[in-house]
């Protein structure tokens, strides 16, 4: 009952808060732009900050790649007249056309739905969050040709603060039935900027037989619905897909999703797929670990590594996502923080599938680094003696390793040259490892 | 005092601190304190060099010391430190031991803490506790690691055992404020004696007083504990019963009083509750009177023995199996030595060593562990006073006084000579040499033996075993002298242990090619096991040197138990059974574990001197069997218990070893497998010159993924699979388990001896390392049913149906067919499909689409190569046995249903094998029995189910044709046979009845084949029986009826109603489905949902059937399995309420009884005891150098129960315990009939001349059997096993929970009026 009561009080505290700033519309927009600053956008950015600095097991990692992006975006034409537009229509009814602004609802209302939703999910509900993710998604979001795919939107508050911000074309993916009407419902009231679909993206592409029914769906039919055609690997980025990651099988997600981005299968057939993921502060901890942590530096960490460049965007706390079950906050039983969803930028490398490797020998790979880092402390040249006798010290002389390094000392770039090498010589593609990958049950449901 | 501890009491005396003597005597008698402490100061000089002498006992070379490790030294630098001590000062001394007094300041709770209830164990505990800190205190200048580490962990536990005692005074103190003078005494110099001491400390005065003082503290103590124990003492008696229900009562009607106020309905609810406590009240009392409480209570601490204690146990004994005495030894003292290790050992681990001593004749070392049994505060038991007087016996110059001393203490400790006889497991010699002793004192003693006739049946057994006048037990179709020479060939087979047979593909022509692949082969072969040999003893030698620490376990003695060879061969065996896609560590190493253990047990047999003994009982044994002697009115169990008395000297048949735990089992295996990886290599270019020449593994470790776990996989490599597959090498070795028995099998006489002459067998099988099921049944008094019934199923003896087994192993040659259920080779197999990934002539989607076509390929490559090889080892043994008589023993699951346990052929298997088997005896078909042949062959083709057995004969008459054309021409004619269900059998039975049509006289026609009698839906028929449910009762064919009625039609009818319903509705579903609704579709799911299955299984089933039909469209599949499965259940809800309610019933109590936290047992109305061996996984991992093997162990019964699982679970496993208990009630009096009888499960099996004796049989013992009240007794069971004891009231929550189950339990399902005697005139009940 109490923490209930205090719940509650938090969520109005809260949500009057917004509203206080949501009474400035013009000036909390406004702040969104470098040139004139004003409080309501520092804090933004403390809110951001205060929760990294006072994290506990702060990664060492290198000041770009993975502190959260400090650089706002330039200002838009587009965004301003949108926001000008809101101070000029306030009062008068009329369709909704593409400069207008949304709002983001009643914060209540929408912890309301949230929590109606019978799965276990988390929402957005906060407005600073959504409008924080939304400015995450980057400057070419009023590039007609962005297309950003919105993985479960539920209440629609960050459908609608991409809006704000001026994306030209969002397609929310929602796979609860009973979001969906509302969401049409806006859909309707739009200028085509948003297609809303009864389809989940993490379901896409089962494995098992039967008739497929939304929300599961295969990719082929929702880009051929969508009008999305197949892009070249080096070509920019077609989709952006923005979502939090579902907590029951975070791992086994990143897992498929990694499989397929190699094999290019499911999504990654169209392009260079760019994942804007909220995943739990422990896996992204996992998913960027280096070599040498051994507990933790695990192959579907490595490949990640190997196929994307990997960017930490932003830290919430769980308490701002809203859960539709009782439990909260999950209960971090491991040695490494869990006190967050970290918003995780993975953009496949334009450059992965050159010097030597394909799609199709990509498997091989996939199965070499499963392999080697099944264990973490065995030596590498064991392994690859396995594979073919005596070839070990070669190619580890090649590729200017020691000896006696073990594989969870070996970085993911290493890895790839490894097997580039590898699948040069001879004697490898004639070992049993290539015959390996074809009866591996592992990539089910993608090959 | 004892004789043993007279004779080393210097001894004992040097290895003990001053308290320890202390607190030792103080129990027994306070003056001995005194004369000891007087005996100390006198001794003490001498101390050193006992200590000394002690010690080196300890290291047993003194020139090995360099070698020991530091531990040892310092064991001895902290010995000869205390000994100093000791002489140097004695007050010193104890003022050590004050000080440490002082500083926590509860030591005299300490002390008294020794003597808590539950026995000594604790109280020894402290004592060198006390000891050490003592040294700790004097030994300061030289501080070690060890030394810390010891001291420091005594202390916690010290700390926490004083916790413990202040709870336990306090408890006292609350419960009996002065009622005796100890108590109140007790009260007071607890505290007060503290004072004294630390102030006698302080001042260091006369020791003399102090001695009084500690005297006086250990006195009022004891006092405290014996009121402790007396009040405390959690025994199961009747009197606290009393108090503890009347308590609750008292309870319960302060809740009436509260709940009047409220509602008057819960008041009946709170009658009941009451009602029933009472009743329950006298039933405990009653039941307390016959003693059988004890087992309700102790059931569930049964399992503290865990996996360690089984560990140390199997350890020892094979290092005294390898003659390793000196390991052994020294084993049992360094784990004697630390508390922690200490608290594992049991009486029994101690009486291994003792053992080994008795043998060796050396009676100061017996002496020795029997004064470290009681330092561990372990009582000898009956074990080590045998192995005392063994070895009195041995030594030809014991002086009898010593012998009787021993007596008279064994007396003491309430052992009496007649017991040592008894409940002791002897080998070799030990019961003669103990006897000699024995005689000694008493020249005239003979063990005198009653056979443990507890002649207490349950009703539906008590006339079996009472009247027996009538009873015609079958002899087997053998002489004397011919069992005889079988159990010699059997023997012979066993102790070799493994048996290699040709297998049929050996009629084959050998071709150049697969000669020269074979003799490559065998080349390698040869190698291998030179380098394994080479592998083995060196990683022997290491491990024997690199084994510093005594109490660590390690595998040596477990690699020391067999020859080296016996070892390589058995690594060399595995390699050619590996099936191709590999095989998970996990199993690869537990077949290697158990195939030592088999070899182990084997030989201890030998060492034991067992054979001989076997042989000569067995040999008496066939009297009873063979046609040509004396008709016998006892059972072959009966007979082998009366001579197995009757030979009394020698060895015990049944073996008194332990079983290894699973996780020894495993790391033995992966040890040889890691062994084998790494040593077993080929040349690259064996095959193919053209490759280099490299060594290659010819086995490797690699990983497979299954979702988010790695498992550990052991392939062989492509060369080596590719040899063998082309050398098509036809001798196959198997264990000799698993080949049929060649003599009668020894009948089970208790749950550890029967099945294989020497080959170890379990009575229940359970899963690995379950030793709940094992505890039960040793605990169980009267299974004698159980066996009776078991060894009746396996003395039938056997024979192959030749003309089957020739057809069968031609079309297995030539191609197989999947029609007929034999497996073609994999030359049948689709071609795996080659492609270049690199080709850039295919689309991404072409590429993925052949990459599928690959992996299905090679799926179906490896699924058709492991059917391929289970037929070929089916159909070798089978060929093996083609002129040959045999049988198969049997044992049973853990719901007692009954199983054969030669796992590849047996009668269990598929209609391929069943065919191949008859009975080994013929009997005349008699006047009915070719129409039974008839009728059985309608039965097998599953035509004409609905129709009487009148039609079917007709029917059989009128088809009399195809059936004669078939058994002329099976493969070449009409092939009629081909069509029927189980085409095998059928063919079998057509030329059977050709055989017997065109004989003389088809009434004499000697026919061994087996006619079987199919229980209609048999789970429904037992809840229809239990809940006497007319309606569900007459559709499983408890009624008589003119027709058989069939429950499967009326369901797929009732469902086809709903759907018609539905259709019209407008459902398309529904509407797609019409005309695809038969019995088959529905048969499956209502044949298991008895057997709970859950609608996801339901629809899998259902989906299942509809893909089988071709015209019905596959989109709609998961639509359609899906609604057709709620039909289903809906349906079956309407037509068995009954039986719904009484699953509901076991679902829900079985759901309260996990929740209370514990699993669900019963016991079959025939009284084995059944127990769900589901609890929640506790992961154990196995750290083995290859990698981890993660076990998930989901039945250790200290897991709280899975509540889901033991829920789910109940109502089928119950439905098979009472499915089983029929079976074996109908096989016990077939064999008083003196039929030929053999089960599978619910088919039941004759000669076809004895079907209508049977039929009668099985329907009056359905009828006794439901005629007891099965539900009430279980629901009496159940509720004095979870109900008796009173859940205490303080938390209010667990008691309403309490009270639930308990009127849950209480409200058995009302039953209908179905009237059961009905049954025995169905005619289809078993049909």
């Amino acid at each position: 009952m109490s923490t209930q009561s205090f719940r509650l009080l938090e969520l109005m505290l809260r949500s009057s808060c917004c509203h206080a700033i949501r009474t400035r519309p013009c000036l909390q927009k406004a702040a969104l732009t470098p040139t004139t600053c004003v409080p309501g956008g520092r804090i933004l950015h403390k809110r951001a900050y205060s929760l990294d600095s006072f994290g506990p097991g702060r990664p060492s990692l290198g000041p770009n790649s993975h502190q959260p992006r400090s650089e706002r975006t330039p200002p838009s034409s587009a965004l301003v007249h949108r926001n000008l537009s809101v101070a000029a229509v306030q009062g008068q009814f009329r369709p909704l056309c593409r400069y207008d602004y949304l709002d983001l609802g009643e914060v209540e209302e929408n912890v309301r739905r949230a929590q109606a939703c019978k799965k276990t999910r988390h929402f957005i509900v906060d407005p600073n969050l959504a409008n924080v993710v939304a400015q995450h998604m980057g400057p070419d979001l009023q590039d007609a040709k962005t297309v950003i795919f919105e993985c479960n939107p539920g209440p629609a508050v960050l459908t609608r603060a991409l809006l704000n911000a001026g994306a030209q074309r969002v397609v929310a993916l929602e796979g609860d039935r009973t979001f969906l009407n509302e969401l049409q419902e806006l859909e309707l009231r739009l200028d085509g900027q948003l297609e809303v679909l009864h389809c989940d993206f993490f379901r896409l592409d089962p494995i098992g037989c039967g008739n497929v029914k939304p929300p599961t769906m295969f990719t082929d039919k929702l880009f051929t619905d969508l009008g999305i055609s197949e892009a070249a690997w080096t070509d920019d980025v077609p989709v952006k897909v923005v979502g939090i990651l579902s907590q029951r099988n975070e791992r086994g997600l990143l897992l498929k999703m990694v499989y397929a981005l190699f094999e290019r299968l499911s999504v990654f057939r169209y392009g260079r797929i760019e994942l804007n993921l909220f995943i739990s502060e422990k896996e992204y901890k996992k998913l960027v670990s280096q070599p040498g942590e051994m507990m933790h530096y695990r192959a579907f960490g490595v490949l990640w590594q190997m196929a994307c460049d990997i960017e930490l965007l932003h830290k919430e706390p769980w308490e701002t996502f809203i859960v539709s079950s009782r439990q909260n906050v999950p209960s971090s039983k491991g040695k490494l923080p869990n006190d967050h969803l970290c918003l995780v930028r993975l953009r496949p490398r334009a450059n992965l599938f050159s010097a030597g490797l394909t799609p199709s020998n990509a498997s091989t790979l996939l199965m070499m680094v499963k392999q080697c880092l099944a264990k973490r402390k065995v030596k590498l040249i064991d392994r690859l003696n396995l594979w073919s006798p005596d070839s070990g010290s070669k190619l580890l002389s090649e590729l200017g390793l020691p000896e006696d390094i073990l594989t969870g000392n070996v970085y993911p770039e290493e890895y790839l040259q490894l097997f580039q090498l590898m699948d040069k010589s001879k004697e490898f593609t004639q070992s049993w490892l290539y015959e390996e990958i074809l009866e591996n049950p592992q990539r089910e449901g993608w090959g | 005092m004892s004789l043993l501890r007279v004779c080393s009491f210097a001894k004992s005396l040097g290895r003990r601190s001053l308290a320890d003597v202390r607190m030792c005597f103080a129990e027994r008698c306070q003056l001995c304190v005194l004369v000891r402490s007087g005996a100390v100061r006198r001794i003490s000089g001498t101390l050193l060099c006992l200590q000394r002498r002690n010690v080196s006992s300890v290291i047993p070379k003194p020139e090995d010391a360099k070698k020991r490790v530091h531990e040892q030294s310092q064991l001895l630098d902290v010995l000869k430190v205390r000994i100093q001590q000791l002489q140097s000062d004695f007050v010193l001394d104890v003022q050590h031991a004050k000080v440490q007094f002082v500083k926590a300041p509860s030591v005299g709770g300490g002390i008294s803490s020794g003597r808590t209830p539950k026995g000594s164990s604790k109280d020894k505990n402290d004592i060198p506790k006390s000891g050490q800190m003592v040294t700790k205190g004097a030994s300061k200048s030289q501080p070690s690691r060890w030394m810390e580490k010891l001291s420091q962990e005594k202390k916690n536990k010290l700390k926490k055992q004083q916790h413990l005692q202040q709870k336990m005074q306090r408890l006292v103190k609350d419960k009996v404020p002065g009622k005796s003078k100890g108590g109140k005494s007790s009260l007071i110099p607890t505290g007060t004696t503290h004072k004294t001491i630390s102030s006698a400390a302080k001042g260091s005065k006369g020791d003399t007083k102090l001695w009084d003082e500690i005297r006086a503290a250990v006195s009022s103590a004891a006092a405290v504990t014996a009121v402790a124990s007396a009040k405390a003492a959690m025994t199961p008696e009747t009197s606290k019963q009393k108090r503890k229900d009347s308590k609750s009562k008292g309870a319960d009607k302060e809740a009436t009083k509260r709940t009047t106020t409220e509602c008057k309905g819960k008041d009946e609810d709170l009658a009941e509750v009451e009602e029933l406590e009472k009743r329950l009240n006298q039933q405990v009392r009653h039941w307390a009177c016959s003693s059988t409480m004890d087992s309700f209570q102790e059931s569930s601490m049964g399992n503290s023995c865990g996996d360690i204690q089984l560990s140390i146990r199997s350890y020892l004994e094979a290092c005294v199996f390898g003659g390793d005495i000196e390991r052994s030894h020294n084993f049992l003292l360094s784990q004697h030595r630390v508390m922690s290790r200490r608290k594992h050992l049991t009486t029994d681990v101690y009486n291994i060593m003792m053992r080994v001593w008795a043998k060796k004749g050396m009676l100061n070392q017996i002496g020795r562990i029997f004064i470290l049994l009681e330092e561990a505060g372990l009582k000898p038991n009956v074990g080590s006073y045998s192995a005392a007087l063994e070895c009195m016996g041995r030594n030809p110059n014991c002086s009898p006084k010593v012998i009787s001393r021993c007596l008279n203490q064994m007396k003491e400790d309430g052992v009496t000579v007649d017991d040592l006889f008894s409940h002791c497991v002897f080998q070799q010699d030990e019961r003669d040499m103990l006897l000699k002793a024995i005689q000694t004192v008493k020249p005239d003693y003979e063990p005198c033996h009653t056979l443990n006739a507890s002649q207490c049946f349950s009703p539906l057994v008590q006339d079996f075993y009472t009247k027996r006048e009538h009873h015609t037990y079958p002899k087997l179709d053998f002489t004397q002298e011919e069992l005889q020479e079988r159990f010699k060939r059997q023997l012979r087979v066993e102790q070799a242990c493994t048996v290699t047979i040709d297998s049929v593909e050996a009629i084959k022509p050998v071709t150049e090619h697969m000669a020269r692949m074979r003799e490559l082969l065998a080349e390698q072969r040869a190698q291998w096991q030179k380098v394994l040999l080479q592998a083995l003893r060196e990683s022997k030698l290491i491990l024997t040197k690199t084994n510093t620490k005594d109490y660590k376990l390690n595998l040596y003695p477990y690699l020391c138990l067999l020859e080296d060879k016996e070892y390589v061969d058995i690594m060399i065996q595995s390699i050619a059974s590996l099936p191709l896609s590999g095989e998970s560590l996990k199993i690869l190493a537990r077949n290697l574990g158990n195939r030592i253990y088999t070899k182990y047990c084997v030989r201890q047999k030998h060492q034991n001197r067992t054979v001989e003994k076997l042989a000569s009982i067995y040999d008496a044994y066939t009297d009873l069997l063979a046609k040509d002697t004396k008709v016998y009115n006892v059972l072959p169990r009966e007979q082998w218990c009366k001579l197995e008395m009757e030979q009394r000297s020698g060895p015990t048949l049944q073996g008194g070893e332990a079983s290894w735990p699973y996780i020894v089992t495993l790391e033995l295996g992966t040890f040889m497998v890691d062994m084998m990886v790494k040593n077993l290599k080929i040349n690259s270019d064996i095959l193919n010159p053209a490759c280099d020449r490299k060594l290659i593994p010819i086995l490797y470790h690699m990983y497979a993924f299954r979702s988010t776990r790695q498992v550990g996989f052991i392939k062989p490599h492509p060369i080596l699979t590719q040899m063998q597959q082309e050398a098509m090498e036809t001798m196959l070795a198997f264990d000799s388990s698993v080949m049929p028995m060649l003599c009668p099998p020894v009948p089970w006489t208790s749950v550890k001896f029967g099945a294989y002459l020497l080959t170890p067998a379990k009575l229940m099988r359970t899963l690995e390392g379950a030793m709940q099921h094992d505890q039960l049944l040793e605990k169980c008094q009267n299974l004698h049913p159980v066996f009776d019934s078991l060894n009746q199923l396996g003395n039938c003896a056997w024979r192959i149906n030749k003309p089957i087994l020739d057809i069968i192993i031609s079309i297995f040659n030539d191609r197989g067919s999947d029609e007929l259920d034999i497996p073609p080779p994999l030359s049948e197999a689709p071609k795996i499909p080659h492609f270049n990934p690199q080709d850039p002539t295919y689309t991404a989607s072409e590429k993925a689409h052949m990459k599928r076509e690959v992996i299905n390929a090679k799926k179906k490559c490896s699924e058709m190569h492991s059917m391929r090889m289970d037929a070929l080892y089916k159909l070798s043994i089978a060929h093996h046995m083609r002129d040959e008589l045999f049988w198969f023993p049997h044992n049973m699951d853990f719901r007692g249903r009954t199983y054969p346990c030669p796992p590849y052929f047996n009668h269990l298997g598929s209609d391929v094998t069943r065919a191949m088997l008859v009975f080994a005896e013929g009997m005349p078909l008699g006047s009915k029995g070719l129409d039974w042949l008839k009728i059985h062959l309608v039965n097998l083709t599953g035509l004409k189910k609905r129709s009487s057995l009148q039609e079917r004969l007709e029917y059989a008459n009128s088809i009399m044709e195809d059936i004669l054309d078939s058994a002329d021409d099976p493969l070449n004619g009409k092939k009629w046979w081909m069509e029927a269900d189980e085409p095998w059998q059928a063919l079998g039975c057509c030329m059977e009845i050709a055989n017997a049509v065109r004989s003389p006289d088809p009434t004499k026609f000697i026919s061994h084949f087996p006619v079987h009698q199919d229980g209609s839906c048999n789970g429904l028929q037992h809840y229809a029986a239990l809940g006497r449910d007319v309606i569900g009762a007459t559709s499983v064919n408890l009624m008589p009826c003119e027709v058989p009625q069939d429950v499967y039609s009326s369901v797929a009818q009732q469902v086809e109603e709903l759907r018609a319903r539905d259709a019209a509705k407008g459902l398309k579903i529904a509407q797609v489905l019409d005309g695809f609704i038969s019995r088959k579709v529905v048969k499956q799911t209502v044949m298991t949902v008895v057997y709970g299955v859950t609608r996801y299984g339901g629809r899998l089933q259902i989906e299942k059937r509809l893909k089988e039909i071709d015209e019905f469209p596959k989109e709609h599949v998961w639509d359609a399995s899906q609604y057709l499965v709620r039909l289903v259940f809906s349906g079956l809800k309407e037509m068995f309420t009954g039986t719904r309610e009484i699953q509901d019933w076991l679902t829900e109590s079985a759901r309260l009884i996990s929740k209370s936290g514990h699993t669900v047992e019963w016991v079959t109305p025939l009284g084995l005891p059944i127990i769900q061996p589901y609890h929640r996984t506790r992961n154990q991992v196995l750290k083995s150098t290859m990698q981890y093997i993660n076990l998930q162990i989901s039945h250790d019964a200290k897991e709280r129960p899975d509540t889901v699982k033991q829920k789910n679970a109940f109502p089928p496993n119950f439905i098979h315990s009472l499915d089983s208990t029929h079976m074996m009630l109908t096989s016990l009096q077939c064999y008083s009939a003196g039929l030929t009888f053999v089960s599978v499960h619910d088919c039941f099996w004759t000669h076809a001349l004895t079907v209508d004796t049977m039929n009668k049989i099985c329907r009056e013992q359905f009828v006794t059997l439901h005629s007891q009240p099965i539900l009430q007794e279980l629901s009496n069971f159940l509720l004095l096993k979870y109900c008796s004891t009173v859940q205490t009231q303080a938390k209010n929550k667990k008691y309403q929970e309490y009270r639930r189950l308990m009127l849950l339990l209480a409200k058995v399902p009302q039953t209908g009026d179905f009237d059961l005697q009905r049954v025995k005139e169905s005619t289809y009940f078993f049909s």
